[in-house]
């Protein structure tokens, strides 16, 4: 479990949410006695299966419920209290806006409500738009975009005032493999620009590609967390990758560790990943933009 | 895209009117983008249109009188329906559609998004309210003026109409649409459904509309305890025949300015407490 510090962008200390679920007085326990920091600057995923208190977890940092025990800070304020969001960006689940305005209205809309000064008003949010790559359907109706848009949309939203902590939450639910590698991408340019991102997802090789920590969830309780590549990375083994060699070579290699007192534990023919050979093959229609 | 300084550095953040109008703004885009808002403002329209063709052949204040019971009467119902069901389409559809989350999960107070999704839903029954007392008027003075052509002799004194008042009285029922407008979002600032908040707006309007009946009763018969519990729930429902001077304005008679005064300060109040508990009550609310 990761110490406490005061680099960490979220703090959650003890943190227990109890939801009622009649006038009787039985309750659900979502999150129990949660201890979690969440470093300044790096990419933190938070895993769990459906009903592991991710969820709630998030609301709570941004305030939306109240924590039954413990507490949550955001960059050392409060999670309850109003200025704790003025520097964090949210992504909900299964993002739906307001479909009768177009790209641009939107992301104004949450702009304005942010307090981004009129003045630079209509630069950022241009400057948003074109970073998520979506110049080219901004004035059109949010309410006629694919799924990947609407992602892409709720991730200017979320950047729009230029937060410090992005949360995303299941940023790539329903979005095919282009749209979703190149949501992982924009998310690795948060990460150079020294942002927090938090995500939830449940496809666990996205997120073991662009996470530095994870913690995972299960029944509302933390059961694992900690660096990426020290949690999945085999300390005492070694992968070495050759050309191919013929089954008598193999034999010999096998021996001469044998001499050395290793052992070839396995032989194996790399693959290259389903998701890579898919996105090698098929054509990529909207490239987001560099960072301006 | 990263900035050398933030643009929204750490600060405290002080209630804004600004955010709460950026809302309002909003709610009453949503609003008017509605279908049932442009049906019910068209048969609203359509209705107090065709006050004319049922006009009673007896040419003269009577007719008019007729007109201006009907025209008002549509605009009773068909904003009192668009007020209820309105405001809470407005209010179920940022928590159905989870639009709630993104904005609340900004660095906005739910007062200002409360009283912001009021005053949209306001300025919409503004417009409808305008509207229709616009239409009301046009059509009376166009029927005056031709009754005074052909029937002069009942005309001698001038025109019967007192157009100002009907403005007033027009003011008066957008303020009680306003009462209305706070209560559909108290029940719907704790309500699960939309349903259930509809079907209680309406039911609240009926008690906010015969609760004078039940006061005049009990007060006559009934023991000092029920009198004092009947007169408690006179103060909690506001009385919205108050608001009825239709009967004593308009045609014939003005309007006493302390009167008007006096009823729109009643609204006033009731909107501020009615608003203020739908705060306490949203504020406590799990989205």
């Amino acid at each position: 479990m990761t110490p406490l510090n005061p680099a960490s962008a979220i703090e959650i200390t003890g943190l227990t949410k109890d939801f009622s679920l009649n006038l009787g007085g039985v309750k659900l326990r979502a999150v129990e006695n949660l201890t979690l920091a969440i470093p300044e600057g790096q990419v933190f995923g938070l895993l769990g299966p459906n009903g592991s208190g991710k969820s709630t977890t998030i609301k709570i940092i941004l305030g939306l419920l109240e924590p039954t025990v413990g507490e949550c800070q955001v960059f050392g304020v409060p999670s309850g209290r109003v200025e704790s969001r003025l520097n964090v960006g949210y992504l909900p689940e299964a993002p739906y806006f307001y479909r009768y305005l177009s790209g641009t209205e939107l992301v104004r809309f949450y702009g304005r409500i942010c307090g981004v000064p009129r003045k630079r008003l209509d630069e950022r949010v241009r400057e948003v738009i074109d970073w998520v790559g979506l110049s080219g359907a901004a004035s059109r109706r949010v309410g006629t975009y694919s799924k990947g848009m609407l992602q892409r949309i709720g991730l200017a939203q979320a950047l729009v005032h230029d937060p410090r902590l992005i949360i995303l939450d299941e940023p790539t639910a329903g979005v095919d493999p282009v749209g979703s590698a190149e949501i992982s991408e924009l998310i690795l340019k948060l990460k150079t620009q020294g942002k927090t991102v938090l995500i939830t997802s449940h496809l666990l090789a996205q997120i073991e590609d662009i996470c530095d920590r994870v913690a995972i969830l299960d029944r509302g309780k933390l059961i694992l967390e900690g660096a990426v590549n020290e949690l999945v990375g085999l300390s005492d083994r070694q992968s070495l990758i050759v050309d191919a060699l013929p089954p008598a070579e193999i034999e010999e290699l096998r021996d001469w560790l044998a001499s050395r007192g290793h052992t070839l534990n396995a032989v194996e023919q790399p693959r290259t990943r389903l998701d890579q050979l898919f996105l090698s093959k098929v054509s990529r229609p909207q490239k987001a933009g560099d960072s301006p | 895209m990263s900035t050398a300084t933030p643009i929204t550095p750490l600060r405290s953040v002080p209630f804004s009117l600004e955010r709460l109008t950026i809302v309002a703004g909003n709610t009453f885009l949503e609003a008017v983008r509605q279908k049932l808002f442009n049906f019910l403002l068209l048969l609203a329209i359509a209705l107090v249109a065709s006050a004319q063709l049922f006009r009673e052949f007896n040419f003269g204040s009577s007719e008019l009188k007729f007109i201006s019971d009907f025209g008002f009467g549509a605009m009773v119902f068909f904003g009192s329906t668009l007020t209820i069901a309105a405001t809470a389409q407005l209010f179920f559809s940022e928590i159905e559609n989870r639009t709630a989350l993104t904005i609340l999960a900004k660095p906005i107070w739910r007062t200002e998004f409360i009283f912001g999704k009021f005053l949209g839903v306001f300025a919409v029954v503004g417009v409808f309210c305008a509207l229709t007392t616009l239409l009301l008027l046009a059509l009376l003075y166009h029927r005056e003026t031709a009754l005074m052509a052909a029937n002069p002799e009942a005309f001698e004194s001038g025109r019967l109409i007192h157009y100002g008042d009907l403005v007033l009285l027009g003011v008066l029922q957008w303020l009680k649409f306003g009462v209305l407008a706070a209560i559909t979002l108290l029940i719907a600032s704790f309500s699960n459904t939309n349903l259930y908040t509809v079907v209680m707006g309406f039911f609240v309007l009926v008690i906010c509309h015969l609760q004078y009946l039940a006061r005049d009763a009990y007060g006559q018969v009934a023991a000092l305890p029920l009198r004092l519990l009947v007169q408690l729930l006179g103060y909690v429902f506001p009385n919205f025949q108050l608001f009825n001077l239709a009967d004593q304005i308009g045609i014939g008679a003005g309007i006493d300015t302390m009167v008007f005064l006096r009823i729109a300060g009643y609204a006033l109040i009731y909107i501020a407490v009615i608003g203020g508990l739908a705060v306490y009550s949203f504020r406590n609310r799990e989205i």
